[in-house]
C-alpha cells in the first residue's frame, strides 16, 4: 500500500506540475492599454502567439554604441499581424510602423497637425482644393527619391474601392488626388473639409508607401518607408529588428539617435515589467495598472501617464427589443457608477466621462446628465417602459481584460435596479464577428487614437457609420454630424459637435465610461521619450544612456 | 470448468459456480462491505473521503453559509490580504475570496460529475460492444477512441469548446468526450477476459440473447476497474475544468471557478498572492482527494489490476 501512495504521490506531483506547465504556457492576458485601433471591424483575427523573449543577444551590441545611440529594446504587449500600413489594423503593427513610415502631416506634442512629408499646404477659397509643398530631401529606406507620384500612388491604392482598405472611409471627401509637379500634390474635395489634415495623417494608418514594395508583393513582410528606422527583420526568435535610417529627412537634426529599435513581444503584463525591471527589456508599452502605485517609487523604473483621446463604451444593440426603448437605455446609463467602474478597471489612471472627448482638450464638452447610481430614476424609467425580468448579455472579450473586470462591476450595480447580466467573455476575433454580426444584447471595448470629433463620433452614431453596430438611427444626429464635418469655423464647428454629442448621451447610443490615460514606462537609462496622447510610439527623439 | 477458464475469469466471482446462473445480490453486498472495510483501512483514502465530504458539504449549503455575497464588489477594500474579516483575503474587486472558494466547489464538483458521467454513459456501452461482438465492429470503435485517445486531453477539449463556444455545459460536454476513450478501452479489455469464461459460454449456450449476457453476466465483473477509473478520471475533469476555466473557456465571470479565479489572481499575484494561492490549494486537494480514494478503491476492489488501470493527464 506504501508503494502504491507514493506513485500516487509521484503522479500528484506531475499534475502539480502539469498545471504549473499550463500556468506558463498559457497566455490569456493581453497589454490592458490597446484599445480598438480606430478601425477594427474588418479585421479577422488577431494574432496572440506567445513569444519569448527574443533579442536578448541583441542587447550586447549596445555596448560599444556611441554616446546616446545604442538599440533599444521595446516589449510590445501583441504580436502585429501585419505589416501593410494600409490592411492592418492592430495597434501592435502600428507600434512598429509608426517608427518606419510617414504621412504628409503627423499630430505634433499637443496632437494638432503639423509638417511631416509636406512642409506646408494651401487652401483654396472655396476650401475644396487643399495643395501640399513636399519636402524634396526625402529618400526611401531603399535609396529612390520620394515623390509626389508616391503620394498620389498611395492615396490611390487606399481609395480604391476594391482594395479594401481600412482607412478608405476618411478618404470619402476626396475626389482626385493629383501630382502637379515632383514636390506638390493637390487634393480635390468634393465638399469642405475642415478636419482633412486629421483624416490624412492622424497615425500611420495613412502612411505613404512605395509603389515597388506593391507591387513586388513584399509590403506585409518587408516594409519600406521614408521614416527615422529602417525595417530590418521580423521572426518569431528575434522580435521585430529595425536600425538607424542615416539618410532621414531630419538627419540634420542628428536623427534618430538610437542606432537601432528591437520590438519584442511579451504579452503578459507582468512578466513585461519583471523584465522591465531587470533590464533585459528598455522600454514597455504597458503596465500593469494596479502595480502604478507600487511603481511610483521604484527608480529602476519610469512611469508617464498622460490624458489620452481615447475612451471605453459600451452599447446596447437598439435592433432588439427592450434596447430599442430610449428609456431602457437611459435607465441603464444612469443606474451604473462610471467613478466606480473606472476606479475597478484602472486603477486611478482614468476619469470618468459621460461624453467620449476627454477634458482639457478644444473639442471636449462638459456635458454630464446621469446622477451615478441612481436607482430611483433607472427603477422609474424601466417601469415607465414597462420592462420587467431584464437580463443584459454583454460581449466581452479576454483579450482586452478591462472589459471583463467592467463587466462584472456593471452587474453588481445593474442588480440594484433588478436587472440581470449575462457576462459572455469571447476571443477578440469572435468578439469581433458577433458585434460585426449584431449578435449581442451589449458589447464594451473602447476606441483609440482619436483626434478630431469626426474620429469620435461619425463613424460610431451617423445612421450610415461603419461602425454603428448598435443601430442607433438620429436623423438630427445625422443632421448634425453632416453640417459639422463640412463646417470650417473651428467654433461653429464645435458648437455643431456639441449639439450631436448631446443627442447621442441623451439617448445612451453609446453609454460613455471614462478615458483611461495613456502609459509607458521605460528604464532609467532611456531619456528622450514622451507618452503621446494619441498613443502613438515615436522613438525619434530617444537616447539610450547606459 | 476448467483451471484455466477461471484464472481468464479473474476475480471472486467466476470462481464461485453460482455466479454463472445471474447476480448474485446477496454476495454483492457482502462484497460491497469488504470493499468499504478495505478502503477505510487506507488511511489516505479515508482522508481522501473526508476531505470530499467537507467539499460536498461545501457545494451543498456553501452558498447559504458563506459570510459575504460572491458577487459583492467593495472596491474601497480591494486587494486586501487574509484577517478576520476577509480569510482568505479579497480579490481585485473587493470580493470575499473565501466565499467565492466555497461555492467553487460546487462549480468544480458538478463539472467534474457531470463530464464523467458523459464518459461513462459513452464509454462503457462502446467498451461493452467492442470487447463482446469484436471482429469489424471492434475495430472500427476502437480505431476511433485511439484516434481520440491520441490527441493530447486539453487541446482536444479546447477544440470542442471552439466549436460549441465556451460556457459551463459545453465545457462538461467537451471533458465528458475528452476522457469517453478511457472508459472504452478499460470496459473492452476487461469484456475481453470475461468473455472466454465459462460462465458466458454457458449463458449462451443455454440460449440468453447477447443482451442480457452483457448486462447480466458481463457488466457486474466488469465494474471495478470502471469504478476505479471514475474516481481517478473526476480528478482530471476537476482539473481539466480548472484548466479550461482558466483559459477563459469555461465558466463565464462573475461565477466562481477555481480555474478562473486562478487566471485573475495571476496578474495580481505580487500584490495579492491569495487571490491565486487558495484557488490553487482548493484545485490540488479536490484532485488528490479524488486520487486518494481512487487508490483505495483500487486496492480494494481490484489489486491485481493496477496495470490495466489507465491514468491521462490534462497537460
Amino acid at each position: 500500500m506504501n508503494g502504491t501512495s507514493r506513485s500516487r504521490i509521484g503522479m500528484l506531483v506531475m499534475m502539480i506540475l502539469a498545471i504549473a506547465l499550463i500556468v506558463a504556457a498559457c497566455d490569456s492576458g493581453e497589454s490592458v492599454d490597446t484599445g480598438e485601433t480606430t478601425t477594427t471591424a474588418a479585421s479577422g483575427g488577431e494574432t496572440t502567439t506567445t513569444a519569448g523573449e527574443g533579442g536578448e543577444d541583441t542587447t550586447t551590441t549596445a555596448a560599444a554604441a556611441p554616446e546616446g545611440g545604442g538599440i533599444l529594446i521595446a516589449a510590445q504587449g501583441a504580436e502585429p499581424d501585419r505589416l501593410d500600413p494600409h490592411l492592418t489594423s492592430a495597434y501592435a503593427s502600428f507600434q512598429v510602423l509608426e517608427n518606419v513610415y510617414d504621412t504628409l502631416v503627423q499630430p505634433g506634442p499637443d496632437l494638432s497637425m503639423e509638417p511631416a512629408l509636406a512642409e506646408s499646404w494651401e487652401i483654396s477659397d472655396d476650401n475644396l482644393t487643399w495643395t501640399f509643398t513636399l519636402r524634396s530631401d526625402v529618400v526611401w529606406h531603399n535609396g529612390r527619391a520620394f515623390t509626389a507620384d508616391d503620394v498620389v500612388y498611395s492615396y490611390d491604392r487606399i481609395m480604391d474601392p476594391d482594395f479594401g482598405a481600412n482607412n478608405a472611409f476618411r478618404f470619402a471627401s476626396i475626389e482626385e488626388v493629383t501630382a502637379v509637379d515632383a514636390t506638390t500634390v493637390a487634393i480635390q474635395l468634393s465638399r469642405p473639409t475642415p478636419n482633412l489634415l486629421v483624416n490624412i495623417g492622424a497615425f500611420k494608418g495613412m502612411a505613404i508607401v512605395p509603389r515597388e514594395i506593391v507591387e513586388d508583393g513584399t509590403i506585409d513582410t518587408n516594409p519600406v518607408g521614408t521614416g527615422p528606422f529602417r525595417f530590418v527583420s521580423s521572426s518569431p526568435d528575434q522580435g521585430i529588428v529595425l536600425e538607424r535610417n542615416p539618410d532621414y529627412w531630419r538627419a540634420s537634426e542628428g536623427l534618430p539617435y538610437l542606432d537601432g529599435v528591437t520590438f519584442i513581444q511579451i504579452p503578459d503584463p507582468t512578466v513585461k515589467l519583471t523584465n522591465l525591471r531587470s533590464g533585459e527589456v528598455d522600454w514597455v508599452d504597458t503596465v500593469p495598472p494596479q502595480q502604478l502605485a507600487a511603481l511610483e517609487g521604484d527608480s529602476s523604473v519610469v512611469v508617464q501617464r498622460v490624458p489620452g483621446g481615447d475612451y471605453h463604451y459600451f452599447a446596447l444593440n437598439q435592433n432588439r427589443e427592450p434596447f430599442n426603448d430610449v428609456r431602457v437605455r437611459q435607465a441603464i446609463a444612469t443606474a451604473i457608477n462610471r467613478e466606480e467602474i473606472a476606479e475597478a478597471a484602472q486603477f486611478g489612471a482614468a476619469t470618468a466621462n459621460q461624453t467620449a472627448i476627454p477634458a482639457g482638450t478644444f473639442w471636449s464638452y462638459d456635458y454630464a446628465p446621469f446622477t451615478a447610481s441612481d436607482t430611483a430614476a433607472a427603477t422609474a424609467l424601466l417601469e415607465e417602459a414597462g420592462v420587467s425580468d431584464l437580463t443584459i448579455e454583454f460581449l466581452v472579450t479576454s483579450d482586452f481584460p478591462e472589459t471583463v473586470t467592467q463587466a462584472q462591476v456593471i452587474a453588481a450595480q445593474l442588480d440594484a435596479i433588478g436587472v440581470g447580466v449575462e457576462i459572455r467573455d469571447v476571443d477578440f476575433s469572435t468578439w469581433l464577428d458577433a458585434q460585426g454580426g449584431g449578435d449581442f444584447d451589449a458589447f464594451m471595448l473602447s476606441w483609440i487614437g482619436n483626434i478630431d470629433p469626426d474620429d469620435f463620433y461619425y463613424a460610431q452614431h451617423h445612421s450610415t457609420g461603419g461602425f454603428n453596430f448598435q443601430g442607433y438611427n438620429s436623423p438630427e444626429v445625422d443632421q448634425l454630424l453632416d453640417a459639422a464635418r463640412v463646417e470650417t469655423d473651428q467654433n461653429a464647428r464645435k458648437a455643431l459637435y456639441d449639439q450631436a454629442a448631446t443627442l447621442i448621451v441623451d439617448e445612451a447610443s453609446y453609454t460613455y465610461l471614462y478615458n483611461p490615460e495613456n502609459i509607458n514606462a521605460w528604464g532609467p537609462q532611456v531619456t528622450g521619450y514622451e507618452v503621446r496622447g494619441d498613443n502613438a510610439i515615436r522613438f525619434v527623439e530617444t537616447q539610450l544612456q547606459r | 470448468m476448467t483451471s484455466g477458464d477461471e484464472g481468464l475469469a479473474r476475480g471472486a466471482q467466476a470462481s464461485d459456480p453460482s455466479h454463472d446462473a445471474g447476480a448474485p445480490i446477496a454476495e454483492h453486498r457482502s462484497r460491497t462491505h469488504a470493499t468499504v472495510e478495505t478502503v477505510l483501512r487506507n488511511r489516505l483514502a479515508v482522508a481522501g473521503l473526508v476531505i470530499l465530504a467537507v467539499l460536498v458539504l461545501a457545494a451543498i449549503i456553501g452558498p447559504w453559509v458563506i459570510p459575504y455575497e460572491i458577487n459583492e464588489i467593495d472596491i474601497a477594500n480591494r486587494l486586501t490580504g487574509p484577517s478576520t474579516d476577509h480569510w482568505f483575503g479579497t480579490d481585485e474587486l473587493g470580493r470575499d475570496v473565501f466565499s467565492r472558494v466555497v461555492v467553487g466547489a460546487r462549480v468544480s464538483l458538478v463539472v467534474g460529475f457531470v463530464a464523467v458521467g458523459i464518459a461513462l454513459i459513452l464509454g462503457v456501452p462502446i467498451g461493452l460492444i467492442s470487447g463482446f461482438y469484436g471482429g469489424a465492429t471492434d475495430s472500427t470503435l476502437m480505431r476511433f477512441m485511439d484516434i481520440l485517445f491520441s490527441l493530447p486531453a486539453i487541446l482536444l477539449a479546447i477544440a470542442i469548446l471552439a466549436v460549441l463556444g465556451p460556457g459551463i455545459v459545453n465545457a462538461m460536454i467537451a471533458i465528458g468526450i475528452v476522457y469517453t476513450p478511457i472508459f472504452a478501452r478499460i470496459t473492452r479489455g476487461s469484456v475481453l477476459t470475461i468473455r472466454q469464461s465459462v460462465f458466458v459460454r454457458a449463458a449462451e449456450s443455454l440460449g440468453a440473447t447477447n443482451n442480457r449476457i452483457l448486462r447480466t453476466h458481463i457488466l457486474p465483473n466488469v465494474m471495478a476497474p470502471i469504478i476505479v477509473q471514475t474516481s481517478l478520471s473526476l480528478a482530471f475533469a476537476i482539473l481539466a475544468e480548472a484548466a479550461l476555466s482558466f483559459l477563459g473557456l469555461g465558466v463565464q465571470p462573475p461565477e466562481p471557478a477555481w480555474g478562473r479565479m486562478l487566471a485573475e489572481g495571476r496578474s495580481f499575484f505580487e500584490q495579492a498572492p491569495w487571490m491565486a494561492i487558495f484557488p490553487g490549494l482548493a484545485i490540488v486537494l479536490t484532485v488528490m482527494a479524488f486520487n486518494f480514494v481512487g487508490d483505495g478503491l483500487r486496492d480494494a476492489l481490484d489489486p491485481q489490476q493496477r496495470s490495466v488501470i489507465e491514468s491521462r493527464g490534462v497537460g
